[in-house]
């Protein structure tokens, strides 16, 4: 139920914000590499591995559920 | 019709059918896009060692027939990825993942047979996409995966389009993934060959809150249906002995994802993510990660990371299974557990002069413990020249 919850907040905020659109002109600190919503795509690849073969809470997210070691 | 133009008349038919030549999607204009020379853009390479310790109710090799048995493996997993871009309007990237996997899956065949004690295995993945025009990218993917026993393809698109000058993007995608393996049994006698095939769809929003704050936020669902295990790992029964696991033909799988980036006052940089998972074989899970970075130069900047996950077990997990069971796996994936995640990375960007207008080294190392006895060690280094 709080994962929920903390799920619609975040719908919430997210949606809200869109109103307001932030001119290109002032997102200069959205630029730098540390700022990226995901890893350099060879390093989330590795990660993603990691976990997908050692939990069994893979795929759904875009990522393959299955392809690779055989054991999902 | 190009990919490309049916993905965007399935997606937009009444714009395709509008102004199908003047407008990005036109067959004369895609094709010329793909007619012009490649151009280098970026060679990055990528090289990580694990080192797993632990133990698992599927591995036989216990002390006795219903303990766990050893889950220690190596892998070294060497990626290259090379962006090329066609024209003005088309990039190409090539994903060239390779395993190489010692001691691995300690279970039935290494006892009996020591066929999986050295598995090398690699994949090739390419995806192409198209900038219909400033606000919309198209991209089709398509890849192969080979390993001793194993064989895969996968197929997929998606489209992303952005809007209020990129302050909001949307984005959506399909991948078809189709598996083919060999057919084993808990002895390690192989009999004939099997598969299974999954389909993903997936949904995202990404918004620019503020000037320092992006959030994004993803809807996942994934259908699979076939054999669903790798067919050797085995259960402890009851009544003595090992048997097969017995799995649902089926399995339907959903996922939540929200990603934040907040720009810290002191040059640095927090991000936060969050997954939630559901499937209809009992598995919920949430994931959280939080890292924290801070730029020490130009060029250099340093980071921590710190990952908790939390799962039920499927519904007819157990370690001990009963007779008469019409569903039992002991994988311990599959077993309820937590696991956490502590790391920490340095990455340098150095900007360099001529053809080669940056170096990237990255080097990050990490340890994953889990409840249920498994420890992994991860190093991993990356270089890469952007051009």
């Amino acid at each position: 139920m709080t994962g929920w919850r903390i799920v619609q907040a975040a719908l919430l905020a997210v949606t809200a914000s869109a109103c307001a659109a932030v001119p290109q002109n002032r997102r200069a600190r959205l630029a730098d590499p540390m700022m990226s919503l995901t890893d350099e795509p060879l390093d989330a690849a590795r990660r993603q591995k990691l976990y997908d073969t050692r939990e069994g809470a893979a795929g759904g997210d875009g990522a393959s559920a299955g392809g690779g070691c055989g054991c999902q | 019709m190009s990919a490309a133009a049916l993905a965007l008349a399935i997606a937009s038919p009444s714009r395709l059918l509008a102004d199908d030549a003047a407008s990005g999607y036109g067959d004369a204009r895609i094709l010329d896009a793909m007619g012009a020379g490649l151009r280098l853009q970026s060679v990055m390479t990528h090289i990580t060692g694990f080192d797993q310790f632990g133990h698992g109710y599927q591995a036989q090799g216990g002390p006795t027939p219903s303990s766990p048995g050893s889950e220690r493996l190596t892998v070294f997993e060497p990626q290259v990825e090379l962006v090329f871009t066609q024209g003005e309007r088309v990039t190409h990237r090539v994903w060239i993942p390779v395993d190489v996997v010692t001691n691995a899956s300690p279970d039935a065949i290494d006892v009996v047979s020591s066929a999986s004690r050295h598995v090398e295995g690699g994949s090739i993945d390419w995806t192409t996409t198209y900038r219909a025009d400033r606000q919309v990218d198209i991209s089709v993917r398509s890849g192969v995966h080979l390993e001793n026993p194993f064989r895969s393809w996968d197929s997929g698109m998606s489209i992303r389009r952005s809007y209020a000058d990129d302050a909001t993007v949307v984005s959506a995608s399909a991948l078809e993934v189709f598996d083919w393996f060999d057919h084993f049994d808990i002895h390690g006698d192989r009999s004939g060959h099997t598969d299974r095939n999954g389909t993903t769809g997936t949904l995202g929003l990404t918004q620019v809150l503020t000037p320092t704050t992006v959030a994004s936020i993803n809807y996942g669902l994934t259908f699979q249906e076939g054999t669903m295990g790798n067919t050797w790992n085995s259960v402890p029964l009851a009544a003595g002995g090992r048997g097969a696991e017995l799995l649902p033909a089926q399995r339907m799988r959903h996922a939540l994802v929200g990603r934040m980036a907040q720009w810290l006052p002191w040059n640095g940089a927090l991000r936060l993510y969050y997954r939630f998972y559901a499937d209809d074989w009992g598995i919920v899970a949430h994931s959280m990660e939080a890292e924290l970075m801070q730029r020490l130069s130009p060029e250099l900047y340093v980071g921590g990371t710190y990952r908790f996950h939390t799962q039920t077990g499927a519904s007819f997990f157990t370690p001990l299974a009963p007779p008469g069971a019409l569903l039992r796996v002991a994988d311990s994936d599959l077993a309820p557990l937590d696991s956490e995640t502590v790391g920490g990375k340095i990455v340098v960007d150095y900007p360099l002069v001529g053809e080669f207008r940056t170096l990237h080294l990255e080097l990050a190392c990490e340890r994953y413990v889990r409840t249920n006895d498994l420890r992994v060690n991860i190093v991993s280094w990356a270089t890469g020249f952007r051009f």
